[in-house]
């Protein structure tokens, strides 16, 4: 019996020099790796417009239905987005949210990527809903040129494309 | 038409000769993807999509037999190219192969080849999610591209081909259906293409651009996103929608609509197939104008006017004041102290309950649907006697086919019946149009007649001398031959001639086309429905000397004002016949003797159903002052509803599952849409929750004369329900007014069951009966397998209505002859011209409000003939005044060459010139004069 005794306190022993496993969360947070699945972050390009063009395909491939697009028109002096479209209301409810990223796959201009942020607690549940302006990232913070397919905005008719022979 | 055996794909089928190739594989079960042709319009053969592999039997030319090989089958020779499906017609013994390694590889160049210049933006296509190039991509694409995706073309957008319409130019494959519709079936060329090559692009002829009533059908057979409408511009994306079946009742066509909503609100309204009705087209009033079920403004709770204000109050309270005062206005002066208007737009539960309320709880015959503006339309009994019959189906006429427009144009008072129509004449019925004035329709006609103004007697009366000249015999159960025939010997053609500025050749040719005809139809509109029975009854005679009444396919359409116009008749929503044309002891007062009435102090109390009498009648708001009592219910406040002591919160046809009759007597059904608001409920419901609320106030006066009354109230729990529970009444002397029937519905369906068991000619036609007459078994949004090349266009699994039948159609129903007498408004020296009122299909309506076609509602304009306008020295674009008995009005003056001498057309229903001020009744004379700037 003693045995057992010393046996299971040398293991506390053991334990009390290494380095702790634990983190003093939330003063210190753990890494995530590259790919994990956090909040979803609205991007934009480089130019400071949002990717996001109102598709709803994010919203169409969402198993937990946890996305509300409500599209509209951009305005062309002050566009939202490149092209004619934008989403004027953007929305997860991260309490359906499973986080699966189908809408990252389905998104045409990535502009939705599930990122690292994982603190996602709410006091109540109507505070589980993201909206536009909690997602998108800052202004300065765009990457990316725009593609050419999307740049419809303004852009006047071009001739025949020029083939090299 | 012969009938042919032809092989699809190894399948033997046996099709009609007239087919094209696409449609009798269709009949084999098997797909020819297709994107030019569409089974509505004639093929161009534009896309080259329906390439495929065609053979005919080898023809021996000694025996004109075809050859046999061995084995005795005969020896097919394919054509040595592939052949366009849509543009072939099928001949005896045709061989199709539309499975080939060649079909394939043609099929798959003509898609890579179209997806060359198309954008691919489907992420942002409206269409995307119903669009048939995506789907035929997917079946019979090749999956990949040789082109670089670069090099795509690239045209400016957004582009607005009109006002209502977007083009975009970059999808557009230049299909040519937009083109087709425009120039074949709704007769507005106003499309056309433009450029060559890469740069080939539909753009709009006309001006304003696209300028067309028709013009969002083209954005339903649109093959690809390219035409789209602005009213649905970036809403929502397909599949997000829940389609609801509806109707719109801007006119009295009826068409069976979706209305496509996603969070309770209202995105677009797309056509629902219905061949007896709107085919799968509905005219841009339909699609557009239907912004109104989702005002800004709505009431949302009963008002109550409380020390001169109008203050939100609860059911109850609302209920018990409309109670008392209804009451105490009946014990003091009696029923006929009451009186109801209802609108036309309203279902027939909400109009049926309504007349119940007045004439069995209240005592009253004083009810209408109209407002008392002179120059309205009168009630329409002719048009319910010999109206068509049931089974009537305007698509399916053509050869054998006469068709009347009397007085009335179709393409602004009912813009559907201008394709319906037109299409009888497409497939070689005859059309003659007979107005004062020429019309759209004009173009489509076999025959068109100008007549004078004030002039539809005669040239009617000069028709029927001519028919019955031809007539052997005159058909039973017919009366008053005698009268008509008096009245004919009197009727000279050639006085009529010199009268009607019409040929006298003209008149005999219309008379032997009506007397050729197999099927009769004889649509009539405003210039006949203001007149009321004294001009319809001839057109009615037209039909009795032809006996072509009471049948399928023969009869009289009336263009009436609204949706369930002809329901509000049926519904006995008027003072002098009780629902069902039942005949009533004493007739109640019309809407243009409430007016003076309540003036006089002999109308006390109101109550207005979606009326706005004070918006379309200005000397009414003096009346509605006047009364002791006035209860408003509308879904807004209108200018009448400010005037109301009480008013209740209404709802609209999204808001709740109703039944509505059309101008040719089809009962159809509208389903719930939309959530009504919190504190409103259907229209049909607050008037049942006002004859409960009288019959408690019954009570309580019954208790004072010591009669036994139980009541019970249901404790249902919901607040704001008035007085729910059943009465019963012990002793039937406690009032003049005792409840004969319960007032205790919980659905709608009972409401409906009760019209079906008392109003004649509605009997089984209950909610479940209409549901029953899908086309399909199941219920929900199915692509239409006969248009499924469309992507926008879907099956009616929802039901296409019944018809009621006409009274002639009842057993010992008789024909009556007698001429109505002339009513006949002199010209004058001091008003010579006689006023032509326009009924405009984009007029100052409330329920064009919020919507895009606001910005198509004209301004107003006072036209005259060259000659006339030349005589009183007036240049276009001058002031004019037109002076009436009634008053004077100024507008602007527009010199038209075809308009007829010694008239002035004015379009109705204007803000900016309310022609109905200076309006005396059915014509009114007036004078112009120049206006000194």
């Amino acid at each position: 019996m003693i045995g057992d005794l010393v046996k299971g306190l040398a293991t506390t022993v053991r334990y009390m020099f290494r380095k702790p496993v634990t983190i003093e969360y939330p003063e210190v947070k753990r890494p995530v790796r590259e790919r994990f699945r956090g909040k979803h972050e609205l991007k934009r390009f480089e130019n400071g417009m949002e990717r996001c063009i109102g598709c709803s395909l994010c919203s169409a491939a969402c198993p937990s239905d946890a996305i509300l697009v409500v599209p509209a028109e951009n305005n062309p002096q002050q566009p939202n987005s490149p092209g004619e479209r934008y989403a004027a209301t953007y929305e997860i409810n991260m309490l359906r949210c499973i986080f699966c990223g189908y809408c990252e796959d389905a998104c045409p201009t990535n502009a939705i990527v599930l990122e690292h942020q994982y603190e996602l607690s709410y006091y109540d549940r109507r505070a589980s809903i993201y909206t536009k302006d909690m997602l998108l990232v800052p202004p300065d913070q765009g990457h990316g040129a725009i593609p050419p397919v999307l740049e419809q905005v303004n852009r006047t008719p071009s001739p025949p494309a020029q083939i090299e022979l | 038409m012969a009938e042919i055996i032809i092989t699809v794909d190894g399948v033997q089928i046996t099709v009609p000769d007239t087919m094209n190739v696409v449609d009798a594989a269709r009949l084999a079960a098997t797909q020819i993807p297709v994107f030019c042709y569409h089974p509505r319009l004639p093929a161009v053969g534009m896309c080259r999509m329906c390439m495929v592999a065609i053979g005919m039997p080898r023809i021996d030319r000694d025996t004109r037999q075809p050859m046999l090989n061995e084995h005795g089958k005969p020896i097919i020779q394919m054509f040595p190219k592939l052949q366009p499906a849509c543009t072939t017609r099928v001949a005896d013994g045709m061989v199709v192969i539309t499975n080939s390694e060649e079909v394939k590889f043609a099929q798959n160049g003509v898609l890579e080849f179209l997806l060359t210049s198309h954008p691919l933006d489907c992420p942002v296509c409206d269409k995307g999610g119903e669009c048939p190039l995506q789907n035929l991509t997917m079946e019979w694409g090749p999956g990949n591209s040789r082109f670089d995706y670069s090099d795509k073309v690239h045209f400016e957008k957004p582009y607005k081909l009109g006002d209502l319409i977007n083009l975009d130019r970059e999808r557009c494959i230049l299909c040519s259906r937009c083109v087709r519709f425009q120039d074949d079936l709704a007769d507005d060329s106003v499309l056309g293409f433009d450029q060559r090559g890469r740069k080939w692009h539909i753009i709009s002829k006309s001006d304003p651009p696209f300028d067309s009533k028709f013009s969002g059908n083209t954005t339903d057979i649109c093959p690809v996103g390219a035409l789209t409408t602005s009213d649905f511009r970036f809403r929502a994306r397909a599949w997000e929608l829940t389609s609801v079946p509806s109707l719109c009742n801007h006119c009295a066509v009826g068409c069976n609509t979706t209305l496509d909503m996603r969070h309770n609100q209202l995105q677009r309204v797309m056509p629902r197939d219905n061949a007896a009705v709107n085919d799968i087209w509905i005219c841009d009033k339909g699609r557009f104008g239907h912004r109104f079920i989702e005002r800004e403004h709505r009431l949302t709770t009963p008002l109550v006017r409380r020390d001169g204000q109008l203050q939100p109050a609860t059911w109850d309270e609302a209920l018990d004041v409309i109670a008392t005062n209804l009451r105490a206005i009946q014990a003091a002066a009696g029923g006929a102290a009451l009186a109801g208007l209802a609108g036309e737009h309203l279902a027939n539960e909400d109009l049926f309950l309504f007349q119940r309320l007045f004439r069995e709880v209240l005592g009253s015959n004083n009810l209408d649907t109209r407002t008392g503006v002179p120059g309205e339309y009168a009630l329409d009994d002719v048009g319910y006697q010999y109206g068509v019959g049931v089974g009537t189906n305007l698509m399916d006429l053509g050869k054998g086919t006469a068709v009347l427009v009397f007085g009335a144009d179709p393409e602004e008072e009912a813009p559907l019946y201008m394709l319906r129509l037109r299409q009888i004449v497409t497939q070689g019925g005859s059309l003659i149009v007979a107005n004062p004035r020429p019309t759209k329709l004009d173009r489509s006609a076999t025959q068109t007649l100008h007549y004078r103004p004030d002039s539809e007697r005669e040239v009617l009366l000069a028709l029927l001398k001519l028919v019955s000249a031809e007539t052997k015999q005159i058909p039973q159960r017919t009366t008053g031959g005698a009268e008509l025939k008096g009245t004919l010997e009197q009727t000279k053609l050639d006085a009529v001639a010199k009268l009607s500025g019409l040929e006298q050749a003209a008149l005999a040719q219309a008379a032997q086309t009506i007397l050729a005809a197999e099927h009769l139809l004889i649509v009539y509109g405003a210039d006949v429905l203001v007149h009321g029975a004294s001009l319809s009854a001839l057109l009615a005679n037209l039909l009795i000397l032809r006996g072509k009444v009471g049948l399928a396919n023969s009869g009289l359409i009336p263009l009436l004002a609204r949706g369930n116009s002809r329901g509000a008749l049926d519904m006995g929503v008027r003072p002098d016949k009780a629902a069902g044309y039942a005949p009533l002891k004493q007739a109640g007062l019309t809407a243009r003797e409430m007016w003076p009435a309540a003036l006089a102090g002999k109308l006390r109390g109101m109550y207005l159903m979606g009326s706005d009498p004070v918006a379309s009648y200005a000397p009414a708001r003096a009346a509605l002052d006047a009364l002791a009592f006035l209860v408003v219910q509308d879904t807004t406040l209108t200018a009448t509803a400010q005037l109301a002591d009480v008013v209740l919160p209404g709802t609209n046809v999204a808001e709740y599952d109703a039944t509505y009759t059309n101008a040719e007597r089809r009962v159809q059904r509208a389903r719930l849409a939309r959530k009504v608001y919190d504190a409103s409920k259907p229209n049909w419901e607050i008037v049942q929750a006002v004859a409960q609320a009288l019959q408690g106030e019954l009570v309580l006066a019954g208790a004072a004369s010591s009669t036994t009354v139980t009541r019970t109230v249901g404790g249902n729990g919901k607040s704001g329900d008035g007085v729910q529970g059943k009465l019963t009444l012990t002793t039937s002397t406690a009032s003049p007014v005792a409840a004969q029937e319960s007032w205790d519905y919980i659905t709608v369906g009972e409401v409906a069951a009760d019209i079906a068991d008392l109003v004649p000619g509605y009997a089984g036609i209950t909610h479940t009966a209409l549901a029953q007459t899908a086309q399909t078994k199941e219920w929900g949004r199915q692509a239409n397998e006969d248009y499924f090349y469309d992507g926008t266009s879907y099956t009616n699994a929802e039901g296409v209505g019944l018809q009621v039948p006409a009274g002639a159609e009842l057993p010992k129903a008789t024909f009556d002859l007698t001429p109505p007498p002339a009513t006949k408004v002199p010209a004058s020296s001091t008003y010579p011209f006689a006023l032509l009122v326009q009924t405009l299909a984009y007029r100052n309506d409330p329920f064009l409000h919020d919507s895009l076609l606001q910005s198509h509602i004209p301004a107003g304009y006072i036209a005259l003939n060259t000659a006339d306008a030349a005589q009183l020295g007036i240049a276009a674009g001058a002031q004019v005044q037109l002076t009436s008995a009634a008053g004077s009005l100024r507008g602007t003056a527009r010199v038209v060459p075809d308009l007829p001498a010694g008239c002035v057309l004015v379009p109705g229903g204007l803000v900016d010139l309310p022609v109905a001020t200076i309006q005396t009744g059915a014509l009114t004379r007036v004078a112009v004069s120049s206006v000194a700037e």
